[in-house]
């Protein structure tokens, strides 16, 4: 027979190991994931779960601390020169990639190059960039063409963001994400394997020079304590929880709401709130069909809806989800009520006057939404009834997300569709910000106001100008925000050092079990 | 014999020929896009039509299709979209889960099948009969989904007996004791089908029992299980073989379901996912491989049918 | 009355399968007077209530939209029937048709046979599967797409069945006195196959209501806005520890229909004519 030998362990293994027992090490982590990751690419894909394993394997030049604060990671200082239009970053020395080299400045500038062109986030960043080089072994210089705020964020948030590659693995790079065999980071912990359909591991890096400094967010000292994190697909969200349950997974993401109260008072299970909520997100059609400058009735629609039963419905628990309007979460830096008077009126008579002053005959509108996640579709069934009992006929079409990503791209097959956003640091990393985002939201008004918002380095006055485009967007309604959702994560309880909540996304340096 | 074999296989060449056009017209005419999924949810249109033309997806159906029945022909199913691994080790990983699963289900349908048959067969019409059928035909009336998800309440999350979810492979840590982790899904596939086999099984011990010889022995005062075990078992089983030749092929395409609620890394949840990811090369692949297994399965229990039963002529 | 007389022939002395259709005509007076015994609006929606245990305002308890869960239960049948009787008819007529002319015109047949080979090399539920992520969701979909898997097999059935009869004495008679194909098709040999066409149907039924069920589960079924026994499973099934009245309920609509359909299935293949007994498998 083929592959005896390694048969012939199989049974040994067999015999030895009895029924009862875990085969696994007490030194690797089981995590159940969502899924699968499209890729580990961080430059192309912006997936969280990609994040969520990622950022184990790939470092920026700066990350976040618990105050959502941007701290250096890979790059060791910065100056800015010229009115802010020169950013010249020093790297740190002793950092070492997975493969035994050094990371000097040609690698950051490779990275940062490809980034630029063909990242996700990439191009918000380098449309203001003229020029990008190293200025020494450990220092690159950007030139920019005007002084642009939220440069260190970008460079900090590492979905969709700039990990740093060697510049061997950026040779020829492009759009399509790089293959695993050239996962080369600096992290903690390293590329192990990718079994398709089963898991993927990655083990630590035994020569990973830590950041100083005490842990803070994603910030300062770095440990791996485990051998190695097995990142394991379990579609089936109530498998996972009967898994973390059963002993067979260690770290469970992404529960419903209704099961937080149980999980909470079970001594078996530690829940986990992120601290930074995601939150769903209607886009409007600002390109064709009766919505398109039609300013009025997208107002008649805002304020048809009532956005708190939907939470109700959708998420359960009060304690995880709020009815707020502001775009940034509550005790950030950028959370302004500005405008969001207008988040959840759920007026139906209003809505029918302002309906008809808009010129609105019961032109069907398309919404769609997928029931992929299942709090999409909850909060687009009460969205669509309330919009009913104000007179508006809403086609809701149904599909998986492969295909309403597709549909969203072609303006004339929606008006109205649901999707979700992540907690993002810097309001100009909001999808709606972008022009070429599906919704294709770019009037006069927005597009002076952004170039101001993201001209100006001063933070104060960004944060001014935030508030007024915030209240552009209650006024223009580009796109509905529906609430803050605080998505929570178990783990068993044997897992040291996890702290109360995750940043963004969990992470597994600095934790042992 | 052999010459019946060989111009079955020669007729399996136009049917797997249409097949292999159906399953890439199917699921290259689902709606949506595989670089939009790989891409995420910030991705422009533009961003997704460049990597769309970067990954080949551009190219009129008819050259894509040749172009892939080509290699397919040379055993080269091309490559994973999202994984960007050969499409062929993607299958053989998840086919070691599923023929697995597949052949703890036999097992379990032939070790409460077969028993369950005879004795519903030796006490015909008795209430041992009625019950014994009508249990299986109970079970039979059950969405496997349900099934599972209670089995997974009841013997991994209230009594801590049996792993939930998952299946390492057997060359892993663990070994064979991890087989241990497709007891449960095993179950649950083998309950709806097991109610076949006993109908089967009973069926054709009955028919058998007709027969001379059974008579003479019940003369003779034999006890029931005496006789259904000396004189009829063996006949009984050809009809069986038959069976379990169906069922094991429909496993296969069944377990798409048990494999999502035990969240097994077998071929019917890649399917599944794989279509959610529209990773058209795995998609086809998956389905093609399915659909050959199914063709080559039906030939052999024909052909091991007529070998076990000399009334069975080929023709 | 001879339809009487027959029904109490078939069921005499088989208490169990009896009780399968008493249950199976409860179900069919839900479906038809649903709006009239239906306490809510099933698609009424009260975050105040939801996730309510059952009670005597909520019979079966609420799901998480707040939604009456006996409301839901009782268009459910309305779905259960639509899809079975909806699957049967597809089966029937596409895979009764298919099967029949095969056996009759052989040259025709044998490549229409082809074609069902090549259908059926397609296992079931993939075949299913692939059809309704390419499909949109819809009622009228899920039947069309149950039914052609199921068309398949009554396709070899029929085959078979009219190979047997088109040998027969009076099918020669028949054709001796001038009657043309249809006539012989249609008036002579399928009026022979009446009976065993309402075994398979009853099979097809029991199947198509797992098979719909399935289907749901994987998102891939009737709009998840349709009260379906399925849908409503599938949106529950989180629910399990939490609100287990949610699976339990329609878990226990859908276990107790498809049963008492396969007992009265199994009653109607032991009526029938003994040489058709074994073409049809059933459970």
């Amino acid at each position: 027979m083929f592959r005896n030998t390694r048969w012939k362990t199989v049974f040994a293994a067999a015999i030895a190991t009895s029924m009862a027992s875990t085969a696994f090490a007490a030194g690797t982590l089981r995590y159940a994931t969502v899924g699968e990751p499209p890729s580990l690419d961080q430059h192309v894909v912006t997936s969280d779960l990609s994040t969520t394993i990622a950022h184990h394997m790939f470092e920026g030049l700066y990350t976040f601390d618990a105050s959502n604060s941007p701290v250096p990671l890979l790059a060791e200082s910065d100056r800015l020169e010229d009115d802010g239009r020169t950013i010249v970053i020093t790297l740190r020395k002793d950092v070492t990639f997975h493969n035994g080299a050094d990371m000097t400045s040609a690698d950051v500038v490779a990275s940062l190059k490809r980034w630029g062109e063909f990242g996700s986030r990439g191009s918000l960043l380098f449309s203001n960039v003229d020029s990008i080089e190293a200025t020494g072994d450990h220092e690159i210089t950007l030139r920019l063409s005007k002084p642009f705020g939220p440069w260190k964020n970008l460079l900090a948030f590492i979905n969709g963001g700039p990990a740093i590659y060697p510049a061997s693995v950026m040779e020829g790079a492009g759009k399509e994400p790089i293959a695993p065999e050239n996962y080369i980071g600096t992290g903690p912990y390293r590329f192990g394997e990718w079994q398709p359909n089963r898991h993927v591991e990655l083990v630590r890096f035994d020569d990973y020079e830590s950041p100083e400094g005490e842990p803070n967010g994603y910030g300062g000292a770095r440990k791996a304590e485990f051998d190695a994190l097995r990142f394991i697909p379990v579609p089936d969200v109530g498998t996972r929880v009967s898994g973390l349950q059963a002993g067979d997974y260690d770290y469970a993401e992404t529960i419903p709401g209704d099961l937080f109260d149980a999980l909470d008072a079970s001594p078996d299970v530690t829940t986990i709130l992120n601290g930074g909520p995601i939150f769903g997100l209607v886009f409007l059609n600002s390109k064709e069909g009766p919505l398109k400058e039609n300013f009025a009735l997208r107002r008649a629609i805002q304020t048809a809806i009532n956005k708190t039963p939907a939470l109700q419905v959708a998420i359960g628990p009060e304690k995880l989800w709020r009815a707020n309007g502001s775009f940034m979460p509550e005790g950030n830096v950028w959370y302004t009520e500005s405008g969001a008077e207008n988040f959840s009126k759920g007026d139906a008579a209003a809505a029918k006057e302002l309906a008809k002053e808009a010129g609105y005959n019961g032109e069907p509108i398309k919404f769609m939404v997928s029931t992929n996640y299942p709090f999409h579709y909850d909060t687009a069934i009460v969205y669509t009834k309330q919009l009913a009992q104000a007179g508006f006929n809403i086609d809701l079409q149904v599909y998986d997300w492969a295909t309403l990503i597709k549909k969203r791209g072609e303006p004339d097959q929606w008006d109205l569709f649901f999707t979700h956003h992540g907690f993002v640091p810097d309001p100009i990393l909001i999808s709606v910000m972008n022009p070429n985002y599906p919704g294709w939201w770019s009037t006069p008004e927005m597009t002076a106001l952004s170039e101001k918002f993201t001209a100006s380095a001063d933070p104060a006055e960004r944060q001014k100008l935030w508030g007024e485009l915030q209240a552009l967007i209650y006024q223009q309604v580009p796109t509905m925000k529906t609430g803050d959702v605080y998505t929570y994560n178990i783990a068993s309880p044997t897992l040291k050092g996890l702290g109360e909540a995750t940043l963004i996304w969990p992470h597994f340096w600095n934790v042992s079990k | 014999m052999l010459g019946y074999a060989l111009r079955r296989l020669l007729t399996l060449v136009p049917t797997l020929l249409a097949a292999s056009l159906l399953v890439f017209l199917f699921v290259h005419l689902i709606p949506g896009d595989p670089a939009a999924v790989l891409l995420g949810d910030s991705a422009t249109p533009e961003e997704i039509a460049s990597l769309t033309r970067e990954l080949g997806l551009d190219q009129p159906l008819y050259t894509q299709y040749l172009l892939w029945l080509g290699n397919v022909l040379q055993g080269d199913f091309g490559t994973s979209i999202f994984f960007r691994v050969p499409v062929t080790s993607v299958i053989a990983d998840g086919a070691e889960t599923s023929i697995l699963l597949a052949l703890m289900t036999m097992v379990w349908i032939v070790i409460l099948g077969v028993p369950i048959g005879v004795v519903a067969a030796s006490y015909r019409g008795t209430w041992v009969d009625q019950v014994t059928s009508g249990g299986a035909m109970l079970f039979a009336s059950v969405p496997t989904f349900w099934l599972g998800l209670y089995l997974i309440l009841i013997f991994s999350v209230t009594l801590g007996w049996l792993p939930s979810s998952g299946f390492p492979s057997v060359t892993d840590d663990g070994g064979l004791a991890n087989l241990r982790y497709l007891l449960l899904p095993s179950f649950t596939l083998a309950a709806p089908n097991a109610a076949l086999i006993i109908r089967l099984v009973r069926a054709s011990m009955l028919d058998v029992q007709r027969e001379d010889h059974v008579r003479t022995a019940r003369a003779k005062g034999l006890a029931p299980w005496k006789v259904s075990v000396k004189h009829v078992f063996r006949n009984a089983l050809i009809a069986v073989a038959a069976a379990f030749g169906f069922t094991f092929a429909a496993l296969v395409s069944e377990a798409v379901v048990t494999e999502t609620v035990f969240s097994l890394p077998g071929i019917g949840r890649l399917v599944v996912q794989s279509i959610l990811r529209r990773d058209y090369p795995v998609i086809q692949g998956v389905i093609l491989v399915i659909v050959v297994l199914y063709m080559v399965i039906n030939l052999l229990v024909d052909l091991a049918y007529a070998r076990l039963d000399p009334r069975v002529s080929l023709k | 009355m001879t339809a009487i007389l027959t029904m109490g022939r078939i069921f005499r002395g088989r208490w169990l399968a009896t009780a399968g259709l008493c249950w199976l005509i409860l179900i069919a007076l839900a479906a038809i007077f649903a709006p009239l015994v239906a306490p809510y609006d099933p698609l009424e929606i009260d975050p105040l209530v939801r996730l309510s245990p059952p009670s005597l305002e909520h019979l079966f308890g609420t799901d998480h939209y707040g939604r009456d869960s006996f409301s839901r239960s009782l268009y459910g049948a309305r779905m259960a029937i639509v899809i079975g009787i909806g699957s049967v008819v597809v089966a029937l007529v596409a895979g009764g048709l298919a099967g029949m002319v095969s056996a009759y015109f052989s040259r025709l047949g044998h490549v229409i046979m082809r074609v069902v080979d090549v259908l059926m090399a397609f296992p079931a539920l993939l075949l299913a599967l692939v059809l309704m992520t390419l499909l949109e969701r819809s009622v009228v979909n899920t039947v069309i797409v149950i039914g052609i898997v199921y068309a398949t097999t009554t396709a070899r059935i029929l085959f078979g069945m009219t190979l047997k009869l088109k040998g027969e004495v009076f099918v020669d008679a028949a054709t001796c006195s001038g009657a043309g194909h249809a006539s012989i098709l249609f008036r002579h040999i399928l009026p022979n196959l009446v009976s065993p066409l309402l075994v398979q149907a009853s099979f097809i039924f029991a199947f198509a209501q797992l098979q719909a069920a399935a289907l749901d589960f994987l998102g891939l079924g009737l709009p998840p806005e349709v009260p379906s026994w399925g849908n409503m499973l599938s949106e529950s099934r989180i629910y399990v520890t939490r609100a287990s009245w949610l699976l339990l309920f329609p878990g226990a609509l859908i276990i107790l229909s498809v049963f008492s359909m396969n007992l009265v299935g199994d009653a109607l293949r032991d009526s029938i004519d003994p040489r058709f007994r074994n073409d049809i498998k059933g459970v």
